[in-house]
């Protein structure tokens, strides 16, 4: 049993702040001390992500970030008063959307962090509770894609957000689903996340994929927006732990799909012997810098 | 393409043993062969050790159009050997072969404890080669071959070539079907004696591969290692999703090497030939098993008390 330890630090990227990771064996752990970018909390008990919360609004505060907080139903105002947080209704966050429009989204929010920056803030973080905008099909299949897409722009921009799900609501498959596509979760009980590289060419691959994992990574990869690569398209698996023949397959079958190359970039010498048994065409594995 | 020599008018695979205790013997039944595969105009190869290789090599002459591979490489685990040996056929065949002619052996340390499953492999390749036209003499050096190994030669061999040029069928060869049906239990590696290090009912795949990596000491290559991660992690997944309840897996490690067992209560898989070739594309399954014959030293399947077992070992 090892215990997870929260440290705070300037994060590596434009100095806004971010929590260390915490390991176990080696083993990054899918829990509440993971602090980054872009996060996905799936909750049953409304309390331990309020909780959370307050925590993630408290960090920002602290580093002079314009703070938003979009509750729903269930989830409780944060209590945490003065500084720069706005508890922002639902409808105001999303402009009214049922089905999320991507680019819609990302500019909405791309807004907001430019003016808190024109107002002298450091950063623009957000807590919201998407659980409405999720409950069908056709609305998570628009909200994963815009998940992927507003990842990349938190990726090379001072925003950072906490995507909260109702697990009791919409049920286990729903909420791997959408937390897969996270750089990092909490409690949704998926084993790996695929999160955006810096370009519509490179998807960022971690955890482990196995049997577990076989149609949620199918799933994950229609989402992203690899499609719009003109060429080869880039997986960095630097932080992979292990993917199973069959997870290579379906990262075959993607490629092909998208007359495309798989460039699988992974420090485990094991994946590059398993491609070689499996004669991938439309894969290509390389060593990660 | 017409086929030549003992071979004329067979379809498909022609496979024999050699089984000489001279240098004598040997080159009486491999020079002839060779050369005659070469007149013929055959892909002609020796895959044999390096002593043996040199005899034959000395033999020949000089510009005899026989190409020598290092049979060390080809040999390094059964289901490799059948992989590596299908795609240089094909390619023979993709060019134009009317017949490929190959003597190849299997060095000394493979009579030991990892026998079984050359014995199996011996015994597959008489299905796994056989649409190709395919001649080829397994030799076997009877000063250093046991009797329980001569024995298995003879079972999976369906003929013997003999020094003075005859091919006599051998009347204790049984189809690969049954040989390779039949799963005893094998003789339980002495690390099997200890206690395990990890004996987990029903893992997960995570639990499952972090106990291998966790049993590594520093000791096995870390690709080693790495390989023996991704059997373990395919012979789980694989008592999970065709085994019956419950799936246990049990590991020990020693100086040089690092067992698992994995057990379920299933019967085990039905094709005799699991493990050693691929029984689907993947799509629906059928590739598990076979990665993780690929990735281990050593993989014993069999049946016993109610249970099916998948015995892995990584290092000697």
């Amino acid at each position: 049993m090892c215990h997870p330890s929260v440290l705070a630090r300037r994060g590596r990227r434009r100095g806004w702040l971010l929590l260390r990771n915490d390991e176990c064996h080696g083993v990054r752990r899918m829990s509440p001390a993971i602090k980054a970018g872009h996060e996905c909390w799936a909750y049953s008990d409304e309390r331990l992500f309020d909780a959370y919360a307050r925590k993630f609004i408290e960090v920002g505060l602290a580093a002079g970030e314009l703070v938003w907080y979009v509750p729903s139903a269930r989830t409780a105002d944060p209590s945490v008063r003065g500084g720069a947080i706005r508890v922002i209704p639902f409808e105001e966050a999303y402009a009214g959307a049922t089905v999320v429009d991507p680019a819609t989204q990302v500019a909405l929010y791309t807004a907001v962090t430019e003016d808190a920056l024109a107002a002298g803030y450091t950063g623009f973080r957000v807590v919201a509770d998407a659980t409405p905008l999720v409950r069908t099909g056709e609305q998570r299949e628009a909200f994963t894609r815009y998940e992927y897409v507003i990842g990349r722009y938190m990726r090379d921009n001072p925003m950072s957000a906490v995507c909260a799900f109702d697990r009791a609501e919409l049920g286990e498959r729903a909420v791997a689903e959408l937390a897969c596509l996270h750089e990092t979760s909490h409690d949704a009980g998926v084993p790996f996340q695929l999160h955006p590289g810096p370009s519509s060419a490179e998807a960022v691959l971690d955890g482990e994929l196995d049997m577990s994992a076989e149609e949620l990574f199918a799933m994950a990869l229609s989402r992203t927006d690899l499609d719009r690569a003109p060429g080869e398209v880039v997986v960095d698996a630097a932080g992979l732990r292990f993917i199973d023949h069959r997870s290579l397959l379906t990262l075959q079958r993607y490629a092909e799909s998208q007359r495309t190359t798989a460039v699988l970039r992974t420090r485990l010498g094991a994946v590059s012997r398993l491609a070689g048994l499996l004669d991938l065409p439309r894969v290509r594995v390389e060593a990660a810098r | 393409m017409t086929r030549t020599g003992a071979a004329a008018g067979h379809l498909g695979y022609y496979h024999e043993a050699v089984c000489y205790d001279s240098d004598d013997d040997l080159l009486a039944v491999a020079v002839p062969f060779l050369l005659g595969g070469a007149e013929a105009g055959e892909p002609t190869i020796v895959a044999l050790g390096e002593r043996s290789a040199g005899v034959v090599r000395s033999a020949l002459p000089g510009d005899a159009p026989v190409v020598f591979m290092s049979g060390g490489a080809m040999y390094a685990r059964p289901a490799g050997a059948i992989r590596a040996y299908r795609k240089l056929l094909a390619e023979h065949v993709t060019a134009g072969a009317g017949q490929i002619r190959i003597i190849g052996e299997l060095t000394t340390e493979m009579f030991g404890p990892a026998w079984d499953s050359w014995a199996r492999y011996e015994s597959a390749i008489n299905h796994a080669y056989d649409e190709f036209p395919l001649w080829s003499m397994c030799a076997y050096d009877t000063r250093t071959m046991p009797p329980a190994v001569h024995e298995d030669v003879l079972r999976t061999h369906p003929r013997t070539a003999m020094p003075d040029g005859r091919h006599v069928p051998n009347e204790t060869y049984v189809d690969p079907v049954s040989f390779l049906s039949d799963r005893r239990r094998p003789v339980p590696d002495p690390l099997q004696r200890g206690v395990p290090r990890a004996d987990i009912d029903s893992p997960t795949l995570s639990d499952a591969r972090q106990a291998v990596r966790d049993a590594d000491g520093g000791r096995l290559a870390p690709d080693d290692v790495d390989d023996l991660v991704v059997a373990v992690s395919e012979a789980v997944a694989n008592g999970h999703r065709h085994g019956r309840a419950p799936v246990r897996m049990r590991l020990w490690s020693g100086d040089d090497r690092i067992v698992v067992t994995v057990s379920d209560a299933g019967p085990g898989p039905k094709d005799p030939f699991a493990g050693l070739l691929p029984t689907g594309d993947g799509l629906d399954g059928g590739l598990g098993l076979w990665i993780a014959h690929q990735s281990c030293d050593h993989v014993v399947m069999y049946r016993d008390a109610g249970a099916f077992t998948i015995r892995l070992t990584a290092g000697r």
